[in-house]
């Protein structure tokens, strides 16, 4: 697990994440997030779709701020930051295309706050997969799907720029 | 608000910060209301302009034209947290040793032609082209179009030109002898620009207009 200050607002604590691969019990996770099972504090995401941690940090600052100012457009601080990771205002689409589904085999694991240990203890408890390093990342990202829910155009082919073309996309929702 | 952060430019209307943001160094712009209009207005006018400001900046970098990546807009704080480009302004550029060669002015003239072509396409008017406003990447020497501040999307020939003008402006008060490398720019934007023909004919007249301006006084 990795664990960022929010530069923008330090007093809401830090960025907690962890990468899952091998995950067996999805459904089950699935079916905790559909009844919206209180005791389930950590958003999850499919890892086909980061392309980068800084994807990632970029949509939780952004969903600390707006708890913070409260203005969720969500339930809750973790479906904000999976509803903040997709470029459109259509929530229910942002949720069912970036939050897990009952086949996910690889996740993200994300909380805002909490200290470390006890985040990661929670996380692991609760989630039946193999904890990886971010450098796992990589081999999981979909680019199909990344290209087609950002809208990313074919020409625009280097890392760096299906970054920044995805970053400007999720900075764009709120002003469309 | 602004945790870390260096101040960079205190402007008339805006505030630019260096500072830490997700594991980088982002440019944070600040917007603020001018103290001599209605408050109430004045917030409004500051939401739409740090939102035209982001919109212009994604609009370009959609067309792949170089600028900074937009990272987050706060419209409620008037901030915007945008990519930091390394690297150094035109205006720096041509006062060094490489900067006065005149293969290397021919090279970045090219270079801001065809940006400037290129946005132009888009109907992105930029508003306050300097060549402080132009940087140059450390890494890859590619050219950036900063500072959106003043920018509007506008289809019209004239706004266009006075763009144009406007960095020409720029070019003749603060660089000496760059009369070349101006004819280069406006050669490549030449090549560049769907509707040069037109802006470039437009632009013989803003500067007429100029001219009567000056000797009027
Ligand atoms: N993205 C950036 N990367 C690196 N430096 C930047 C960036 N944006 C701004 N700067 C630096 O800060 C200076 C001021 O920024 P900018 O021109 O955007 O503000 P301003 O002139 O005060 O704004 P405005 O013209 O909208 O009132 C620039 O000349 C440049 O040196």
């Amino acid at each position: 697990m990795e664990s960022f200050p929010i530069d923008t607002l330090p007093q809401a604590g830090y960025i907690h994440m962890a990468c899952f691969i091998s995950v067996k019990n999805a459904a089950d996770l699935k079916e905790r997030l559909q009844i919206q099972d209180k005791s389930l504090t950590f958003a999850m995401v499919q890892s086909s779709l980061i392309m980068d941690v800084f994807q990632l940090l970029v949509a939780a600052t952004r969903s600390a701020q707006d708890n913070d100012a409260g203005k969720l457009k969500t339930q809750t601080l973790s479906s904000e930051i999976v509803y903040n990771l997709s470029p459109t205002n259509n929530i229910a689409e942002s949720l069912r295309r970036f939050s897990i589904d009952e086949t996910t085999k690889s996740l993200v694991a994300i909380k805002i706050g909490g200290e470390a240990d006890q985040v990661l203890e929670e996380m692991s408890n609760t989630i039946d997969g193999n904890l990886v390093s971010f450098s796992k990342l990589d081999q999981e990202k979909d680019m199909i799907k990344l290209r087609k829910y950002y809208k990313i155009d074919p020409k625009v082919t280097d890392d760096t720029a299906i970054l920044n073309w995805i970053i400007g996309a999720i900075a764009m929702k709120n002003i469309q | 608000m602004i945790h870390n952060a260096q101040l960079i430019k205190q402007g008339a209307e805006a505030k630019v910060y260096l500072a830490p943001f997700c594991q980088r160094q982002a440019i944070i712009k600040e917007r603020f209301a001018k103290a001599y209009r209605h408050p109430t207005l004045d917030k409004k006018l500051t939401s739409r302009r740090v939102i035209q400001e982001a919109r212009c900046l994604n609009r370009c970098q959609k067309a792949f034209i170089d600028t900074p990546t937009v990272y987050l807009v706060d419209v409620d704080s008037s901030l915007i947290y945008m990519e930091f480009i390394e690297g150094c302004s035109v205006r720096d550029y041509l006062t060094t040793d490489d900067g006065h060669l005149p293969e290397a002015q021919a090279k970045v003239a090219k270079e801001i032609g065809t940006a400037l072509g290129k946005m132009h396409n888009i109907d992105v008017v930029h508003g306050d082209l300097t060549t402080s406003n132009l940087m140059m990447r450390k890494e890859s020497g590619s050219l950036v179009l900063i500072d959106f501040g003043l920018s509007y999307v506008s289809n019209l020939i004239e706004d266009k030109a006075v763009d144009l003008y406007v960095l020409e402006r720029a070019f003749t008060s603060t660089h000496p002898n760059t009369e070349v490398m101006f004819a280069q720019i406006l050669e490549a934007y030449g090549q560049n620009s769907k509707a040069s023909k037109l802006i470039l004919k437009k632009l013989e007249d803003v500067r007429m207009r100029g001219r009567k301006r000056s000797m009027l006084g």
